[in-house]
């Protein structure tokens, strides 16, 4: 208990299959993972095995089909719908390759979505997205639209909104794959010196190579399995 | 987050104001058109409805509508007197007759024939001179639509203004002299032919000769009479028809439907507008909700209940419909208003607000449940497919 | 700024338009009053029923037995007349004439007589002469024949002219009553309803449509009541009646059983056309009323109300006709 306790995610024999019959494929064959809070972890590997499913489960948008994947020590397997809505809500923030901002709202007013799920007031909440944006060097960009920035500019936005809420747990799908080198860089940067602290863990699926240096941990996946979990970017390839 | 769903809707103007556009179409063809319609059937009763005064109307029993007439004995009148619980009873001369204008032109008129004494049965307004002055000698009472329209003359020199009737001038009608004495305002009639008012016995002169001259009987109830026992009582005793005005409007109203294309006709555009209506807010509704899917998949990963995504898309759907239902309301009435004084066929009772009303939420329930149907079964996993 | 504010804003414009028009399109047609109020019968159940005032003695239209062309109306009409009264005069200067020529034919065969009477009287002389003489040979008897034969002559031919005389003083007289006949004179006292003749108008003998002069008794008047024979069964001739005068029902006045005429006729259309249509048969039934109750006028048509038992024939109509109302 006493490790567990410590562990952001923990999966044990988490397996993913979609369809069934014939058509039936198996994305995850018997994950078995553990991520510690306040580490950068990294997954990495090929398309198709499996990572985005993976971080899916463990962000609780997605059940598995067998196994046990507990995070922060809950089953969001089996916790009620509801429950398992506002546990997502309050503990995950999310960092996706497409930036997925609403493209009708300004900056400072998708940043604000998180805490509005949450069911803070609009004021409260502008006035802290403000603030978060500013942390993230947008703070002269708070009124401009998505479409009126930069594809790293739009990713800091996004990070600001998945940090927002103070969630412990980030899950980011390849934050990077769409910018180049340098702002691929900055990104991490930012996301390694705001988004990552003692109590909060960033799970992070990725396959550009350029940012290996940035993780704690990288878990290398294939075939729908943990391969191997290596300490240092060297130790790949 | 009903804010994060107006700005959703909004943001996208090209689709808001194809929604909206669509949605005021529908709204307008449902109100404009059964507008028309109401209009047009109110015409074919509104002889009966610019007649208030007298509760109960009796004819042939073979009458089918208002002007079908098929005259009654002289002396049915003191038959329909003599029934108890009848307060009074008066003759209506009611028929089309040739009038010949100054310059040599014919045009055919609705004559009315009023009581000679009462005069009961008068226009509803006066705009020029009084109904008393109908017992001046040969006077008659032209409805000012029909004299500044079909009775007026073409103009003197060309481009010139119609030359139109005023009080005193003649008219010749069945080879009577027929002096203009005022001018009433009516509601028109379907056919919005001139309506002449006149007494009783002169319209008799005026008429070709026939045996039977008595078009109606008008008759009032005595006070705290139940006018469905006292045109029963009518009925049974003078072997006539009787009917409440609103009985006789019906009639009208239902051999309208019955022997005219009128109705289906008007059935057909308002199930058009409907449809058509339907077929572009609904498809634009869907087609911006599935363009915006991913945004409602990102939503719901980030833990909005289904039930707060279903309000959002209500909100959205409820806003564009009344904004639709307003922007169309309006221009019917933008319609009616600059029609107002023309000859078209326009009316806007309340139920029209209702009726369209209805056909847009109905539009907008349709839209919203299959845009609801598909963000309700989204996996919020697609997020994360690119 | 457009779509967020302009289009919330444009549509509760345009309902609230519409409401206006709603509310101002949709307001109900006034009423025309009657110019005059409806007289309304005072009976629980009763029969109705046009009614014509007409005088006590009946309306009598007066005509002339000669026609002529008119001299002289004497009257003029509400004035009251007195039996024997003339009342208007015809041409007759024809009639004098031949009166003047009568008249001379008189004297002339009155101086036939005289005329007749001397030559008889010659005669007699004569022949008494010769009948004086005894001596048969102073006078021959052929002589004495013819005397007596002219003496008797003589007296027939003063038959004769007395016989004319009467025949001229008959045919004298004729004239005079001819110039008498030309004088048209009232029969009852009465009143003169109306003058439809003037002088230099041409008198038509026999029925005319329009009469040359209404008279009638005033003292009391009659109203003639057109009781559908539908209703006829319905009358009783001690009921109560009511009559109102067309144009103020204020003005009304209680009628006292006359006579009824038990003969069902045509009714006659009182529009005064010439030629009536006829589409019914009535009864006629008259009462009377005392004209200081109400100024009617004769020939003046009232509501008239009798009061009637309400007998719905218990057999009703074929089924109700369509009463549904409107949706």
């Amino acid at each position: 208990m006493g490790a567990d306790k410590d562990l952001a995610v923990h999966c044990r024999g988490v397996l993913k299959t979609y369809g069934t019959g014939e058509a039936m494929v198996t994305a995850l064959q018997g994950v078995d993972l553990e991520v510690r809070q306040g580490e950068l972890m990294m997954l990495v590997g090929p398309s198709g095995c499996g990572k985005t499913t993976l971080i899916s489960v463990m962000a609780g948008i997605l059940d598995q089909s067998d196994g046990d994947c507990r995070v922060f020590g809950q089953d969001l397997m089996h916790l009620r719908n509801h429950a398992k809505l506002a546990f997502r809500a309050r503990n995950i923030g999310f960092v996706f390759q497409a930036y997925n901002l609403l493209p009708t709202l300004t900056a400072a007013e998708n940043v604000t979505v998180p805490l509005l799920i949450n069911g803070m007031g609009r004021k409260e909440a502008l006035k802290k997205a403000e603030q978060v944006l500013e942390q993230v060097g947008l703070g002269a960009r708070t009124r401009s639209l998505p479409s009126q920035l930069s594809g790293g500019q739009q990713q800091r936005v996004a990070i600001a909104r998945a940090i927002i809420h103070e969630p412990r747990l980030i899950v980011c799908d390849e934050p990077t794959s769409a910018l180049d080198h340098e702002t691929g860089h900055k990104v991490m940067e930012l996301l390694k010196g705001i988004a990552l602290r003692r109590d909060r863990t960033l799970v992070i699926v990725t396959h550009d190579a350029r940012i290996f240096e940035f993780a704690d941990r990288i878990a290398e996946m294939d075939d729908g399995r943990v391969i191997r979990i290596v300490t240092n970017s060297s130790q790949l390839h | 987050m009903y804010r994060i769903a107006l700005k959703m809707l909004m943001g996208d103007r090209g689709k808001y104001l194809g929604i909206i556009m669509g949605l005021t179409f529908a709204s307008l063809i449902m109100t404009q058109q059964p507008a028309i319609f109401v209009g047009l059937i109110m015409r074919s009763y509104s002889f009966i409805t610019d007649l208030g005064l007298p509760d109960i109307w009796v004819m042939d029993p073979e009458v089918q509508w208002v002007d079908d007439i098929k005259p009654l004995q002289d002396t049915e009148l003191y038959r329909v007197r003599g029934v108890a619980g009848v307060a009074w009873a008066m003759p209506l001369y009611k028929g089309l007759l040739k009038a010949r204008l100054p310059n040599g032109m014919f045009q055919t008129c609705i004559v009315v024939g009023l009581d000679d004494a009462t005069l009961v049965g008068g226009p509803p307004r006066m705009v020029e001179g009084r109904l008393a002055d109908l017992r001046r000698a040969d006077a008659v009472i032209i409805d000012i639509d029909g004299a500044r329209e079909k009775l007026s003359q073409p103009p003197a020199v060309p481009g010139g203004k119609r030359i139109e009737l005023k009080i005193g001038d003649t008219l010749e009608l069945n080879d009577h002299r027929a002096v203009i004495a005022g001018f009433s305002k009516n509601t028109r009639t379907i056919l919005s032919q001139p309506v002449l008012y006149t007494t009783y016995s002169r319209a008799k002169q005026f008429a070709p000769r026939e045996r039977k001259m008595l078009s109606f009987i008008l008759a009032k109830a005595k006070p705290g009479e139940a006018l469905a026992d006292l045109t029963r009582r009518i009925r049974t005793t003078t072997g006539l028809a009787a009917y409440s005005r609103e009985e006789f409007m019906g009639v009208t109203f239902r051999y309208f439907l019955k022997n005219t294309g009128i109705p289906i006709n008007f059935g057909v555009s308002v199930m058009l507008g409907f449809i058509v209506g339907a077929a572009i807010a609904g498809q634009t509704f869907y087609s911006f909700t599935r363009e915006n899917l991913r945004q409602f998949g990102v939503l719901k990963a980030m833990g909005t209940s289904n039930w707060t995504l279903l309000r959002m898309i209500l909100l959205q759907a409820t806003l564009v419909g009344m904004i639709g239902y307003g922007l169309g309301v309006g221009l019917t009435s933008l319609f009616g208003w600059a029609m107002r004084n023309t000859i078209l066929a326009f009316k806007f009772p309340w139920y029209l607000l209702l009726f369209s009303g209805i056909g847009v939420t109905l539009i907008c329930a349709f839209a919203a449940l299959i845009s609801i149907r598909r963000v309700i079964t989204l996996e919020p996993a697609v997020v994360f497919k690119s | 700024m457009f779509t967020r504010y302009l289009l919330p804003l444009l549509a509760l414009a345009g309902f609230l338009f519409g409401l206006y028009m709603v509310v101002t399109g949709n307001k109900p047609t006034p009423v025309a009053e009657p110019v005059a109020q409806p007289a309304q019968a005072p009976f629980e159940s009763f029969i109705a029923g046009s009614g014509l005032v007409e005088a006590r003695s009946e309306n009598i239209a007066i005509g002339t037995p000669l026609p002529g062309v008119v001299t002289r109306v004497a009257v003029k009409a509400g004035e009251r007349v007195k039996a024997g009264q003339i009342l208007f005069e015809l041409d007759d200067r024809e009639a004098r004439a031949e009166e003047g020529v009568r008249r001379a034919a008189t004297a002339r065969a009155r101086a036939g007589v005289e005329e007749a009477a001397a030559s008889l009287k010659e005669a007699a002389i004569l022949l008494q002469l010769a009948e004086s003489v005894d001596d048969r040979r102073a006078i021959s008897l052929e002589e004495l024949e013819r005397r007596r034969n002219a003496h008797a002559i003589a007296r027939s031919r003063l038959d004769s002219a007395k016989a004319q005389v009467g025949q001229a003083e008959a045919e004298l007289t004729a004239v005079r009553t001819t110039l008498v006949r030309l004088r048209v004179r009232a029969l009852i006292d009465g009143e003169v309803l109306k003058v439809n003749v003037h002088p230099g108008e041409f008198a038509m003998a026999g029925v005319t449509n329009l009469p040359l002069l209404v008279l009638g008794n005033l003292t009391e008047l009659r109203i003639r009541v057109d009781i559908d024979e539908n209703d006829a069964w319905r009358f009783r001739k001690e009921a109560k009646a009511v009559a109102y005068l067309r144009g103020n029902r204020d003005l009304k006045t209680e009628l006292s059983f006359a006579y009824v005429e038990p003969y069902v006729i045509p009714k006659r259309s009182l529009t005064g056309d010439s030629t009536e249509r006829v589409d019914t048969r009535v009864l006629q039934v008259l009462y009377r009323f005392d004209p200081s109750q109400l100024a009617a006028y004769v020939g003046q048509q009232m509501d008239v109300f009798i009061e009637a038992p309400d007998m719905i024939p218990q057999t009703a109509a074929d089924g109700p006709p369509d009463t549904r109302v409107l949706p």
